[in-house]
Order: C-alpha cells, then sequence, then structure tokens
C-alpha cells in the first residue's frame, strides 16, 4: 500500500474570459450595480461635482451607519425573521453614550460599550419573544419601536450634547484617511460576507430562512442562530447610534433614528434580498445602501424641490426594487 | 421523543395569559385614575362658559412629543398650574394628525373643562373646536387661531424667521461687504414650518440682496441637516451662512462645516436657528460660528398655557396672549443662561 501523497493541486489562474463571465454573471445577480453605476454618470454630468472626493466622503459617511444596521438586519431577513425596533435601538444607543461620555464624564470605550449594551439588551428580548417564544417578528419589533422610543424619551427628555473630544475620535477621526465610520461599516460588511460564505452558521442562514422545519430535522440549531442576529442587529444599531451622536456631539431622544428602520429596511430589500427569507448576499446589500446614499445625495446636489425630490426617491426606489427582482429573472 | 417547536408549547400559552392579565391591570388601574369627572368641578355646565367658575383642570395638547420641548412644556406647565390648584392633563399625539383628532374628541366627550390645543391642521381641528364650544368647554388655540374659541396663545413665527434673516443680513453686510453664499435649511411640511421659512428667506434676501442664494433644502432635523450640508458644501465649498428653520437642523448644519475644517470660531461663517435648542444655545454662548438663535422661553409659554384659560375662566376681557420670541446672540449670555435654566 502506497502512502505517497500528492501535492495539493494549484488552483489554475482565471483566464480574462473566464474572469469576465464572473463579472457578467454578478452584475446579472445584481442589476443594480448598472442603475447605479448610471445614475452616479447623470450625477455627474448634471452637477459636475458628484465624483469630487469631498462629496464622495460625505457620501460614504453618511452610508456607513446604515451599512452597520443593514449587515446583520440582512442576515436577520435572510433567516425569515426582521426587526423594526433598530431606528429607536439606535437612539437609545446614542442617548446611552452620550449621557455615558458628556454627563458621566466616562472614558469614550465605556461609553460606546454601554451603548452596545443597551442594544444587546434591545436584541435579546427581541430574540426571546420571536426566536423562544414564537411570536410574530414583525408585531414584536413594532411595539418594540414604540417602547424603545418611550423608553428612550422617559430617561433623556432633554437634548444632550458636548460629550467631549474624546468621544468625538468615533465619529470623526481618520483610520488611513479613511474617516472612522467609514472603516467600521467596511469592516462590519467584510465579516458579514465572510460569515455567509464561508462559515457553518452562515450556511444555517439561509437554510432556517427556506425552509425552518427542514433545517430543524437536519440538526440546525433553528432558534439560537437568529437570536444571535437579533442580538447583533441590536448591537450593530447601538453602535450606529454612537457613531452618530459623536458625528452630531448631540443627540435628540425624540428625533434620532425616526424613520431608520424603513430606510435600512430599503436598502436590504433594494439589494436583493427576499423578505420571505432563504436569500441576500452582502454585496447587495451594500449596493443598496449606495444606491439610497447616492441619491438623496443626488438630488441635494441638483437642487430638486422638495416634493418632487420625494417622488424622485419613490421612483427610483420602486424601479430599483423592480430591477432587482425582474432583472436576474430575465437574464437568466 | 424531541417536541416540535412548531407546536404551539404550554410556556407560551403561559407568557400570553400572563401577559392578558398584566395588561387589563394595567389599563383598569389607569382607567380608575383618569376617570371622568374626577377632580372636575366645572364640566357640568353646558353652553356658554360660566365666567365666574374655578377651573381645576386643563388639558394641554401639544403633538410633537417628539421634540425636546414637548417634555419641558409639560414639566414647566404642570408646575405652573400646581401653583393655581390646577392639575395639567396632557395628550400623546405622537406627531399624527388623526390621534390628536381622537384624543380631542375624547377630552370633549370626557368634558374637560379647558382644552389648550395646538392643531396639526387648524382647518381639520375647527369642528372639535365648535363642539367644545358648544359642550360649554373653555378652547384656548395654541399657535394661532380658530373660528370658534375662547381665546389664543399667538407666537409669530414669522417674527421668529424675520428676525433671524435680518440678523444674518446684517452680518453679511458687515463681515462679508453683503457677498457671500447662503444655504437656507427649510420646512415646507407644516404651517408653522412655513412661516418660519418664509419670515427667514424674506427677511434675508431682502436685507442682503448680493449674498447668493445656493440651495434651500428641507431639513428639521440635526441627522438631515448634516447630510443636506454636506452635499451642498461638496458643491460650494466657500459657504458663508446656513440658516435653519430649527436649531436641530442648523446644529446639524453646524456641524458639517466643522467636519470640512471649518474652525469653530471662523469669523467668516454665519449659522443660525430658530427655537432656542439646548445644544444651539451652547454654541452661541461658545462664541463659535454658531451666531444667533430665534429663541422662545418654555416658561413663558407655560405661564400663558395655564393663565390664558384661567382668565377665560375669570371672563377677563382679552384673556389671549401673545409670547414673545427673542433673537439671543454672542452678547447674550444672561439671557442664553436663563433659557438654558429652563430647559429642565
Amino acid at each position: 500500500m502506497t502512502t505517497a501523497t500528492t501535492a495539493p493541486a494549484r488552483r489554475p489562474t482565471p483566464s480574462p474570459r473566464a474572469l469576465a463571465r464572473g463579472g457578467l454573471s454578478t452584475l446579472r445577480r445584481h442589476p443594480l450595480f448598472v442603475v447605479l453605476a448610471l445614475m452616479v454618470l447623470v450625477f455627474q454630468l448634471a452637477t459636475g461635482s458628484f465624483l469630487d472626493p469631498g462629496n464622495l466622503r460625505g457620501i460614504a459617511t453618511d452610508a456607513a451607519t446604515l451599512a452597520i444596521v443593514a449587515v446583520p438586519l440582512a442576515l436577520l431577513v435572510i433567516s425569515g425573521y426582521l426587526d423594526l425596533s433598530v431606528g429607536s435601538t439606535l437612539a437609545l444607543g446614542g442617548l446611552v453614550a452620550g449621557w455615558l461620555a458628556g454627563q458621566q464624564h466616562q472614558s469614550p470605550a465605556v461609553a460606546v460599550l454601554g451603548a452596545l449594551a443597551v442594544g444587546a439588551t434591545v436584541g435579546a428580548v427581541n430574540g426571546i419573544l420571536c426566536c423562544y417564544l414564537g411570536l410574530s417578528a414583525f408585531i414584536v419589533t413594532l411595539g418594540m419601536l414604540t417602547a424603545v422610543r418611550g423608553v428612550a424619551q422617559q430617561l433623556f427628555p432633554l437634548p444632550l450634547s458636548s460629550f467631549g473630544s474624546g468621544f468625538a475620535w468615533l465619529g470623526g477621526s481618520r483610520i488611513a484617511g479613511i474617516d472612522a465610520p467609514v472603516v467600521i461599516a467596511a469592516l462590519v460588511l467584510v465579516a458579514g460576507a465572510l460569515f455567509l460564505a464561508l462559515t457553518p452558521s452562515g450556511r444555517h442562514v439561509f437554510a432556517i430562512g427556506v425552509n425552518r422545519e427542514a433545517a430543524y430535522l437536519s440538526g440546525i440549531h433553528i432558534r439560537r442562530t437568529p437570536f444571535a442576529l437579533f442580538v447583533v442587529t441590536g448591537v450593530a444599531a447601538a453602535l450606529a447610534g454612537a457613531i452618530k451622536a459623536s458625528v452630531l456631539d448631540s443627540v435628540v431622544a425624540g428625533t434620532s433614528g425616526a424613520g431608520f428602520e424603513l430606510t435600512v429596511l430599503t436598502a436590504v430589500l433594494l439589494g436583493g434580498v427576499a423578505l420571505t427569507g432563504g436569500s441576500g448576499s452582502i454585496l447587495g446589500v451594500l449596493l443598496g445602501v449606495l444606491f439610497l446614499g447616492c441619491l438623496q445625495n443626488g438630488l441635494t446636489l441638483l437642487s430638486v424641490p422638495t416634493f418632487w425630490q420625494q417622488m424622485a426617491q419613490g421612483t427610483a426606489l420602486v424601479a430599483g426594487a423592480a430591477l432587482a427582482y425582474f432583472g436576474p429573472r430575465l437574464t437568466r | 421523543m424531541t417536541r416540535s417547536p412548531y407546536s404551539s408549547s404550554v410556556s407560551r400559552r403561559q407568557f400570553l395569559a400572563l401577559s392578558a392579565g398584566a395588561a387589563t391591570t394595567t389599563a383598569l388601574a389607569a382607567a380608575g385614575c383618569s376617570a371622568p369627572g374626577d377632580g372636575v368641578s366645572t364640566a357640568e355646565a353646558a353652553g356658554e362658559p360660566d365666567t365666574s367658575r374655578t377651573l381645576t383642570k386643563i388639558g394641554l395638547d401639544y403633538p410633537f412629543t417628539q421634540l425636546p420641548l414637548y417634555a419641558t412644556l409639560v414639566k414647566l406647565s404642570t408646575a405652573a398650574a400646581k401653583q393655581r390648584d390646577v392639575s395639567l392633563l396632557t395628550t400623546s399625539d405622537a406627531s399624527s394628525a388623526d390621534t390628536q383628532a381622537t384624543n380631542l374628541t375624547t377630552w370633549v366627550t370626557q368634558k374637560v373643562p379647558a382644552i389648550v390645543s395646538f392643531p396639526m391642521v387648524f382647518e381639520a381641528t375647527e369642528a372639535i373646536a365648535k363642539r367644545a364650544l358648544d359642550a360649554g368647554l373653555i378652547w384656548v388655540t395654541y399657535g394661532g387661531s380658530l373660528e370658534h374659541q375662547s381665546a389664543d396663545i399667538q407666537f409669530s413665527f414669522l417674527k421668529g424667521g424675520t428676525l433671524l434673516g435680518e440678523a444674518a443680513a446684517k452680518w453679511a453686510n458687515e463681515e462679508l461687504g453683503g457677498k457671500g453664499k447662503v444655504a437656507f435649511l427649510t420646512d415646507s411640511t407644516i404651517q408653522l414650518g412655513r412661516e418660519r421659512t418664509k419670515g427667514m428667506i424674506d427677511a434675508f434676501t431682502k436685507h442682503a440682496p448680493g449674498v447668493d442664494v445656493v440651495a434651500q433644502e428641507q431639513a428639521i432635523d440635526p441627522d438631515t441637516g448634516l447630510s443636506k450640508s454636506r452635499a451642498v458644501l461638496a458643491k460650494h465649498p466657500d459657504l458663508n451662512l446656513i440658516l435653519g428653520v430649527t436649531d436641530a437642523a442648523a446644529y446639524g448644519g453646524f456641524k458639517a462645516l466643522q467636519q470640512t475644517g471649518r474652525k469653530a470660531t471662523d469669523a467668516k461663517t454665519f449659522v443660525g436657528g430658530q427655537d432656542g435648542a439646548a445644544p444651539s444655545l451652547l454654541a452661541i454662548k461658545q462664541g463659535t460660528f454658531y451666531r444667533a438663535s430665534a429663541a422662545l422661553a418654555p416658561q413663558d409659554i407655560a405661564n400663558a398655557v395655564v393663565e390664558v384659560p384661567l382668565a377665560v375662566a375669570a371672563g377677563k376681557a382679552k384673556p389671549s396672549a401673545q409670547v414673545p420670541i427673542t433673537l439671543v446672540g454672542h452678547g447674550d449670555t444672561a439671557r442664553i443662561d436663563d433659557l438654558l435654566a429652563q430647559n429642565v
């Protein structure tokens, strides 16, 4: 019996044609990319300043908090659940971080950890009610959206501001020339993509979203994984709140993060994540986030009147969603 | 045998039963605490208000519960009411005109003797105000006038915008030689916002016609103020002035300017807003380029909320009140401290 081992076969370098095929395949799966590219082109031609580094930096910073929450929310939606409480959790996270940094004079690290703990608590409550008690995620998180906002307004009825230069680092510093929120968002995006593609739990997310009973019968923890995703989503929302509080050096309980849950859900759905669960990708989520950020920024640069902006945004969102839905089917 | 998670479990039933029990108990307790007629000595009267009656209860309906002013106003009004041996009721409208209509109708049905309401839609509130008057209740309109009312508490939102616009124009003429670029953060969604916006833009463009208006963007909160200002600054990095329909939006613009590298004390930059919000007042006090706010004093409003219905009940000839709006700037430290002290 021979025990000789063979050297592992080296992966052949993909040919240009294979690369092009891969690129086309990606475009077919994410037609929003084409729409985004066209939109950027139109905005640049119309304004002449859309692609200026300063403007791109502004778009990236604005989109960062959206991306930070959109990634775990996308995973949650893929697993067949939903979290509508992220707007209020964002507000509460920002308030707790601001309160710890500004009024309790705690270090920025403690302030952020405090916010994350609050976010984790909200996420855990959502997770227990939805995953272990089997209540409807839509109803539970809608209720939590209101309840957490009420808690935030009761605890912090007045605006908080002046959090100190240490806390300002979170939203205002640069790492290798890139704004810290953008770096954090990039890390979250990469972590989300790696989790989905490379880990068994990532595969389980899809399996649970496609068919919960089949996943259960296959030995997958159909409660533990979504529960963890609820907690991570809460943590991400609170982190986004802390970043916003740091950027603005102020936070208001009643208005901070108001309507954020719909914006982030729109980004997730635009990115091709199915609301029914079972499909989606982090690249799609990134495209959805960038689409919303570029659209808002471009319309402002064009000085489009308010109500026309609303109409244009609504139309673009419906068109983008339609393309994301029908595009892959038409190009099969 | 492993129990399938799809069958309804006993623990879930127990949870639901406990929840229902708790909710019922809470509702009964709440109902007991606020039963109609509780502590009301004047609610029986129908028809015209009795000019000699004593009020023991006033309902304050301020719909914008998400604004910081709501908490301050409720606290100060409750204290002012307590000093006059009156209890204060409040609604929770959550900025919804439908919810406001429902809450006001409930109060009219329950004969809350005096209602002070800030209508989100004045036309839609007219019928409710009429029903209140027909039921012998006192109706005080906050922030405007209705055809059917006992009195009103007026604010000149137009004047607030005008004060800010004039101050900014004066600064632009003195510091920039009447040249430069201005961006307005506006609101066209509610009457209050439209009046403030009109006052601000009309006054500024009239007194500083040489300054280019490079943007008029809808923004009433700091997040939107920040992102809109960022976009405007990308196109006009030499922007000199940002004027906001609210202090919250203007504060977002203030931060956007700072994030583009503008020093907080830059001599060629002016940011101003309206409301007298605490973060903005602090920025003004610190001598930054956040230079002005058209401010309302919460204590003045709270006093009016209590005194106007009492004046109507006492049969006074002119019970209405006009709450003053004043412009605070860098030199007004004592006034700023006074306003900050009221934000409790």
